[in-house]
């Protein structure tokens, strides 16, 4: 059974990619809505049958590991899966009807929406070093066509330096499994983890390249600069599904190897760096948020300060009793799921805002909030989430981190914790501000269909609500991983 | 004068990451071979794999599901090329032309190629060769094509190019659902029938892999039409 759900989760996007590239947008975008609903059922499958029976490894070809490549289906990574099924078939909803059909190009988004979703869902059950390399090249690849669909010239010019950015993110990790690989003899996360029993030189620097490439990638302070332009020169569904959770899948990646091999590798110095990178990260990236003129470059460096939360991970899961790491790995998942949908949420709202005023500055929202109350509300419960106030998600992980701080003896990032959601409040109240502004004339804006501003509404519910049910989310990560090896 | 300091700064942080880097590799020499240990894994399994070749055996049995990602990779790297083309055809009417001695040498060199590639794709299973191989060669042959200005109008970014794109990737892809139908493991072959059905894979993705290169040699970059986003559509 479960083999069968495995097989159907690899298969969908893959085969959709296919099939949506030989088709025409219409066309595409009909069969796309199966593709979703299908994509969904096998998540929500997976991750039942996952709480009911515990995690397992799944081997590909039926060749296990160390030859052959072993997918490690446990409660994260079917977490995560079921929330990428929820925000790309959100996005992929929302472009259907954002898109213009009547544009030649606009028919590669969908096969280029499918492969970045089976990259994601590659790297979220990759149990390989290698094969997270190939998910992330597929990611990162998928994503700079979305940004640059149109091959307009500054759309063009962001996705460049998003492609050099990337790429040099993948060479250092790349490199890191290279150097790994020749010490352990083996690609598998639980082959290397198993192997790095103590210090070893060439490991260390192996671990240091990598994290300093996917920090890169995962736009961490200060290698965050190819973010805000990529971000938001992209269509409003695209720059949802890439804040949302493209940047998530690259820190994924660094906390996976980090909790495998940063204990044994004593590596405490590394992880008080990324902590204080990330520190940095969230009061520049509010702080610019603060001052962008255009709407959607406020919601890109927001997600540059946001993204700078998940790596006090480091520092709050190294050298400390196994309970305090627990609490700061529970409050990061929770902090990336409470994102993802709060983010998508506010930038597919950012999007019908710039689709109804015409324009992308934040001046002109002015008199949004009489006639166009609904996607503004969606853009303002999105911020309840990112400035952290309960009940929300972003209150829950923050909560935990809090807690997590405290306990270990390391307050200070308590402090990064208050200021950063408070200039989270400081930015979203601008963008009410500016629309509270009175206009005289009667309604000037453009109306878009209801369907548009309920997606981002439920994505923002969905945030909001996030923090309520936080305990029975949790518990799933923490579910026992049988390590049962699933294949026949 | 900061530029400079930049400049200086880079070279120091390049300088520093040469040592570590020299330096980790010299310790991993110096490491007795713990690798062994996979290669006798690799030999052990070889004669299951259905090629007697230890990188096609890897490729495109052992470790198939980096492949079949890899090909998604070209995929979408030909995606986004024809995306941004702003030709209507592969091929530049401008640049045909009649010269009668670059056609008699082409003559010779395209079967040739031609001919390489299908050997290339042959040979994969037992010595160095295979689709990335084979795909290269035959994309050097539409290159030269189009270099020397033969017509090659059918390479539209129509429908038949966007097939011949994910051809090799759909027959891939579709191997790899029989064996999760049948009951085995995702991308498991059929006992027996690795060897052929790998071929089948291959020649497929040549075919694709050429395409992919030409395609991605051929597109132009820029379409001049602004499609920022900024208003209602239209």
């Amino acid at each position: 059974m479960s083999s069968l759900l495995m097989a159907g989760l690899l298969f969908t996007p893959l085969a959709w990619a296919v099939l949506c590239l030989l088709l025409a947008f219409r066309a595409a975008r009909l069969a796309s809505v199966i593709g979703m609903l299908l994509q969904m059922a096998l998540s929500l499958a997976l991750w039942a049958w996952v709480a009911e029976q515990g995690g397992f490894f799944y081997h590909l070809g039926g060749w296990a590991p160390p030859l052959g490549i072993g997918l490690r289906v446990d409660g994260l990574a079917v977490t995560f899966v079921l929330l990428t099924a929820l925000v790309g078939a959100a996005c992929g909803l929302h472009a259907g009807l954002y898109l213009d059909p009547s544009r030649p190009w606009q028919r590669y988004f969908w096969p280029l929406f499918w492969m970045l979703w089976a990259g994601l869902n590659a790297v979220w059950l990759a149990g390989d070093l290698f094969n997270l390399y190939v998910g992330l090249e597929l990611i990162t690849l998928a994503a700079v066509g979305l940004v640059v669909l149109g091959g307009a010239a500054p759309a063009l010019e962001a996705a460049l330096r998003y492609l050099f950015a990337a790429l040099i993110g993948s060479l250092a990790y790349l490199l890191g499994v290279a150097l790994l690989y020749a010490e352990f003899g083996s690609l598998s996360l639980v082959g290397v983890g198993e192997g790095a029993g103590s210090a070893s030189p060439a490991a260390s620097f192996a671990l240091l390249i990598m994290l300093f490439g996917l920090a890169v990638k995962a736009a961490l302070f200060p290698g965050h600069t190819w973010l805000p332009p990529a971000h938001g020169i992209a269509r409003a569904p695209v720059s949802a599904l890439l804040s949302g959770l493209v940047v998530k899948a690259a820190f994924y990646v660094a906390a996976r190897v980090w909790l495998e091999l940063g204990p044994a590798l004593e590596a405490a110095v590394v992880g008080v760096l990324l902590g204080v990178a990330g520190s940095a990260a969230v009061c520049w990236g509010s702080w610019q948020a603060l001052r962008q003129p255009q709407l959607k470059l406020v919601v890109a460096w927001s997600s540059v300060a946001q993204i700078g939360y998940l790596f006090l991970l480091f520092p709050l899961s190294h050298g400390v009793p196994e309970a305090v790491s627990l609490q700061a790995q529970q409050g990061v998942t929770l902090q990336v799921i409470s994102h993802a949908l709060a983010k998508s949420a506010m930038f597919l709202a950012a999007g019908n805002l710039i689709l109804s005023v015409r324009s992308k500055r934040v001046e002109a929202l002015a008199g949004v909030s009489r006639y166009l109350p609904l996607s503004l509300f969606s853009f303002g419960l999105a911020g309840v989430s990112l400035m952290g106030m309960p009940p929300s998600g972003g209150f829950a992980a923050k909560w935990l981190l809090l807690q997590a701080s405290l306990a270990s003896g390391q307050w200070w990032w308590a402090a990064v914790l208050l200021v950063g959601g408070l200039l989270a409040a400081a930015y979203v109240f601008r963008i009410y501000r500016a629309s509270f502004q009175e206009v005289e004339e009667s309604d000037p804006f453009y109306h878009p269909p209801r369907s548009l501003e309920i997606i981002p509404l439920v994505l923002a519910l969905l945030a909001l609500g996030l923090g309520l049910v936080a305990e029975p989310v949790l518990s799933v990560l923490g579910l026992p991983f049988g390590g049962e090896v699933l294949s026949p | 004068m900061i530029e400079r300091a930049r400049q200086a700064l880079l070279g120091a942080a390049c300088l520093l990451f040469t040592v570590c880097l020299l330096w980790a590799v010299r310790h991993l020499v110096a490491l007795p071979a713990e690798q062994q240990a996979l290669s006798v894994l690799l030999s052990r399994w070889l004669p299951d794999s259905g090629v007697s070749h230890p990188v096609t055996a890897v490729l495109l049995n052992f470790r198939s599901y980096d492949t079949l990602l890899e090909i998604g990779v070209l995929v979408i790297a030909g995606m986004v090329g024809i995306s941004l083309a702003r030709t209507s055809a592969l091929e530049d009417p401008a640049m045909r032309s009649a010269d009668p001695l670059l056609h008699a040498l082409l003559r010779l060199f395209l079967p040739l190629l031609v001919l390489l590639a299908g050997w290339l794709l042959w040979a994969g299973s037992s010595r160095p060769g295979g689709a990335f191989q084979a795909g290269a060669l035959l994309a050097a042959a539409g290159v030269l094509g189009r270099l020397a200005g033969l017509p090659m109008a059918f390479l539209r970014p129509g429908t038949l190019l966007r097939a011949g794109l994910v051809l090799g990737f759909s027959v891939f892809l579709l191997i790899a659902l029989l064996g999760a139908l049948d009951g085995r493991a995702f991308l498991a072959y059929p006992p027996g029938l690795a060897g052929a059905l790998i071929l089948v894979i291959e020649a497929g993705l040549s075919l694709s892999i050429g395409m992919i290169l030409l395609a991605l040699f051929v597109s132009a970059p820029v379409a001049p039409e602004e499609d920022a986003d900024g208003g209602p559509p239209a």
